[in-house]
C-alpha cells in the first residue's frame, strides 16, 4: 500500500470514528432529554385532566363518558377511567386497556400516581396513572410515535453527516499527503533529470520553505557531485591534452624510424616497428580519451548525410560500400559524434567480426551487423564500458590494436543525443549492434 | 622539392617534424616564434606553412592574419586545441586547413601535398565568369568586384571557381570538400568558414548574400 493510500485511509477512518462517536452521543442526549420533556408534559396534562375528572365525578350521578368527552384530548392522547371495574373511554378501543401494564394498575390501585413508558402494538406510549376517590383510576396514554419518527430522522441525518465527515477526512488525507509528498515528488523528478544527464539540476529553495534543509543539502550534494564529475572529466582532458605534444614528437620521430626500417639491422627494425605501432595506438587512445572526456559538451547539430558518411567510412576501411542500406539518409545530428559512432562500429566489426556484412541506416537508428562470434549475453552491457573488451576481443588482445574505448565512445555519443547503444545476436549468426540517435 | 615552414615553439616537436618531413621528401625549415616565422617566410617563401596556435608573443591566429596581409601561401594549422571556436577562428584568420595533434605523419603529409597541389594547379581552365559586378578570371588568378581587385587566398579562389563552374547548381559541403580540399572525409566546418570569408570579400552585403547563397539542408550555390 502506498503512503498516500495509508494516510488517506487513516484520515478517513479517524474522521468516521470521531463523527460516529459525536453522532451517537448527541443522538442519545437529544433522545433522553426530548423523551423526558415529553414525559413531563404528559404527566402535567394527565394531572390537569385527572383534576378535572375528579371534580366532575364529585357531582351527583356523573356521566363518566360525558366527562371524558369534555376533556381536551388529541389523537395522540387517550384518556381512560376505571370505575367500579368498568372502563370508560372516548373510543371503543379494547387494546387501550391492555396497554396499561398491570404493575402500574396495582400501584394506582394502592393510591400511588405512576408513570411508565411502554410499547403497545409496536407503538411507544407514556402511561400516566392517577388514583381518584373511591377506587376510581384515571389513566392517560400519550403516544410517542411522533417523537420516535423525529428520532429516526435525526439518526438518519447524523449517520449521513458521519459518512460525509469520513469522506471529507479521506479527501483531507489525500490533499495533505499530496502537499506533503509534493516536495518529495520534486526531489524524485530532479533525481531523474540528474540521472538523465542534467547533472546540475537544482531544487528551488523558495518553493518549499519548510523543507529548506532538504533542499539545501540536496542542492549541495548535486553541486558536490557535479563538481567531482567535472574535476574527473577535466583531469582526463588535461592529462590527454598534455600527452598530445609529446605524442606528436613521438609520432614524427617514429615515422622517421619507420622510413628507415630497411636500413636498420633486424633487431632494431623489429623494435622500431613496435615503437611505430604503439605510438600510433597511443595516439588513438589519447584521442578516444579526449572524446570521452568531451562527452557532455553541447551537441552541434547540423544536417548530416549519414548514408554518404557511412559509405565513405566503409570505403576508407576496405569494406565494400554496398553493405550500407539507407532508408533515411539525412539526419539532424552532431556530425562529429555520429561519425565517431560509425567509425567505431565499423572498426569493431572489422577487428572482431570479420568485417561488417550490413550497415543499416533507419529512422534515427544505426544497425551494424557482422558474422563474427557475437557477444555473449553476460557481456552485452559491459562491452560498452570503458576498457572492457568482449571475450573474443580479449582472446585476441595480443594481436589487437584497439584502445578498449571504441564501444564506450559509441555509447557516449548515442547518450549525448539522448539515445542508446545495444548489442544483440544477429539471427543468421554474429553480432548486431543497434544505436539509436534521436 | 616542396618546401615547408614549421612555426612551432616546442623545440622537440619542431625538430621531430622537421626530421619526419625531410624524410618524406620536403625541404623543411623551422621557426620557434611567429615573428621569426614571418621573417623567414618574407625572406625565402616556403610552399606551405605549418602553424601551431599557442606561441609565445604573437600567437598563431595573429601569425596567420599577419601572413595573410601579403601572402596567399597555403597555411595548415597543427594544434593541440580542438574546440570548434579555435578551429573556426583559425580558419577565419585565413588558415586553409586544420589538424589536431597528435597527427600521424602520413596524414600530415597527405594534407600538405593536397594543399600544395591545389596551390600549384590552375583552379579552372575556363576563361572568365561574371556575376553582376563580380568578375572571375581563373587563368590570371584574378577576381574583381566593381572593377576593384579582390585578394583571395588560393583555397578561397578554388572554392569560388568550383562554385562558379557549377553556377546555378547547389553543391553540398561534401562535394566542396572533395573538389576543393580533396578530402574524402573531412570537417564540414572548413567549408562553412571559407564560404563565410569568401562572402566578406565578394558580397556587397555579406550578411545578406546575393551571389553566394546557402541552400538549407543542401549546401551552397553561386548565381548572378
Amino acid at each position: 500500500m502506498t503512503l498516500r493510500t495509508r494516510v488517506t485511509a487513516v484520515f478517513a477512518v479517524g474522521a468516521l470514528l470521531l463523527s460516529a462517536v459525536m453522532a451517537l452521543l448527541s443522538y442519545q442526549l437529544v433522545r433522553v432529554s426530548l423523551t423526558e420533556e415529553r414525559e413531563r408534559a404528559a404527566v402535567r396534562a394527565a394531572y390537569y385532566n385527572a383534576s378535572v375528572v375528579r371534580a366532575d365525578l364529585a357531582a351527583d350521578a356523573p356521566d363518566v363518558a360525558e366527562i371524558l368527552r369534555s376533556l381536551e384530548t388529541t389523537e395522540n392522547r387517550q384518556v381512560l377511567v376505571q370505575r367500579d371495574d368498568v372502563w370508560y373511554s372516548r373510543t371503543a378501543d379494547e387494546g387501550q386497556t391492555s396497554a396499561i401494564p398491570s404493575a402500574l394498575r396495582d400501584r394506582v390501585r394502592d393510591g400511588e400516581a405512576s408513570v411508565q413508558r411502554v410499547r403497545a402494538g409496536g407503538r411507544p406510549l407514556v402511561v400516566v396513572g392517577v388514583p381518584l376517590a373511591d377506587g376510581t383510576a384515571f389513566y392517560e396514554l400519550d403516544s410517542l410515535a411522533e417523537l420516535e419518527r423525529t428520532f429516526s430522522t435525526l439518526a438518519l441525518v447524523l449517520t449521513a453527516v458521519a459518512l460525509l465527515t469520513a469522506l471529507a477526512g479521506a479527501a483531507l488525507g489525500r490533499y495533505a499527503t499530496r502537499s506533503v509528498l509534493r516536495p518529495l515528488t520534486r526531489v524524485a523528478e530532479a533525481s531523474e533529470q540528474i540521472a538523465a544527464g542534467q547533472v546540475r539540476t537544482h531544487l528551488d529553495p523558495a518553493a518549499e520553505p519548510d523543507l529548506a534543509r532538504l533542499t539545501g543539502s540536496f542542492n549541495r550534494m548535486v553541486d558536490e557531485l557535479a563538481d567531482r564529475v567535472e574535476r574527473d572529466r577535466r583531469f582526463a582532458a588535461d592529462v590527454s591534452h598534455e600527452l598530445k605534444s609529446p605524442l606528436q614528437t613521438l609520432a614524427a620521430a617514429a615515422s622517421v624510424l619507420h622510413r628507415r626500417a630497411a636500413s636498420l639491422d633486424e633487431r632494431s627494425a623489429a623494435a622500431a616497428t613496435l615503437v611505430v605501432e604503439e605510438v600510433d595506438r597511443f595516439g588513438r587512445l589519447v584521442n578516444d580519451l579526449l572524446e570521452l572526456a568531451r562527452g557532455d559538451r553541447p551537441l552541434e547539430r547540423t544536417e548530416v548525410d549519414v548514408e554518404a558518411m557511412a559509405r565513405e567510412i566503409c570505403r576508407s576501411r576496405g569494406v565494400p560500400p554496398d553493405v550500407v542500406h539507407a532508408d533515411a539518409a539525412t539526419w539532424f545530428v552532431d556530425r562529429r559524434r555520429v561519425e565517431g559512432i560509425l567509425v567505431n562500429l565499423v572498426d569493431n566489426a572489422v577487428k572482431y567480426g570479420g568485417g561488417p556484412v550490413a550497415v543499416r541506416i533507419g529512422d534515427h537508428e544505426l544497425v551494424v551487423e557482422d558474422e563474427g562470434p557475437g557477444i555473449r549475453p553476460e557481456d552485452r552491457e559491459t562491452v560498452f564500458h570503458r576498457f572492457v573488451r568482449g571475450h573474443t576481443a580479449s582472446d585476441r588482445a595480443t594481436g589487437s590494436d584497439g584502445t578498449g574505448l571504441g564501444l564506450s565512445l559509441v555509447a557516449a555519443h548515442a547518450a549525448a543525443h539522448g539515445g542508446a547503444a545495444s548489442v544483440e545476436d544477429r539471427p543468421e549468426g554474429g553480432a548486431l549492434f543497434r544505436v539509436r540517435v534521436p | 622539392m616542396p618546401s615547408v615552414l614549421v612555426i612551432e615553439d616546442d623545440d622537440r616537436i619542431r625538430l621531430a617534424l622537421l626530421l619526419a618531413l625531410e624524410e618524406e621528401g620536403f625541404e623543411a625549415d623551422g621557426a620557434g616564434t611567429a615573428e621569426e616565422g614571418l621573417r623567414r617566410q618574407r625572406r625565402s617563401p616556403a610552399d606551405v606553412v605549418i602553424v601551431d596556435l599557442m606561441l609565445p608573443g604573437l600567437d598563431g591566429f595573429d601569425a596567420i592574419r599577419e601572413l595573410r596581409r601579403t601572402d596567399d601561401v597555403p597555411v595548415l594549422v597543427v594544434s593541440a586545441r580542438d574546440a570548434t571556436q579555435d578551429i573556426v577562428t583559425a580558419l577565419e584568420a585565413g588558415a586553409d586547413d586544420y589538424v589536431v595533434k597528435p597527427v600521424p605523419i602520413l596524414e600530415l603529409v597527405a594534407r600538405l601535398r593536397a594543399l600544395r597541389r591545389r596551390a600549384a594547379a590552375p583552379a579552372s581552365t575556363a576563361a572568365a565568369w561574371t556575376f553582376g559586378e563580380l568578375a572571375i578570371r581563373p587563368e590570371a588568378g584574378e577576381v574583381t568586384l566593381a572593377d576593384r581587385p579582390v585578394a583571395l587566398t588560393r583555397t578561397e579562389f578554388r572554392l569560388l571557381c568550383e562554385l562558379a563552374e557549377n553556377a546555378g547548381r547547389v553543391l553540398s559541403r561534401r562535394q566542396l570538400l572533395q573538389q576543393v580540399w580533396e578530402y574524402e572525409i573531412g570537417d564540414e566546418r572548413l567549408v562553412d568558414v571559407h564560404v563565410g570569408r569568401l562572402r566578406q570579400k565578394i558580397e556587397p552585403d555579406p550578411r545578406r548574400p546575393r551571389h553566394l547563397v546557402t541552400v538549407r539542408g543542401m549546401g551552397y550555390k553561386l548565381s548572378g
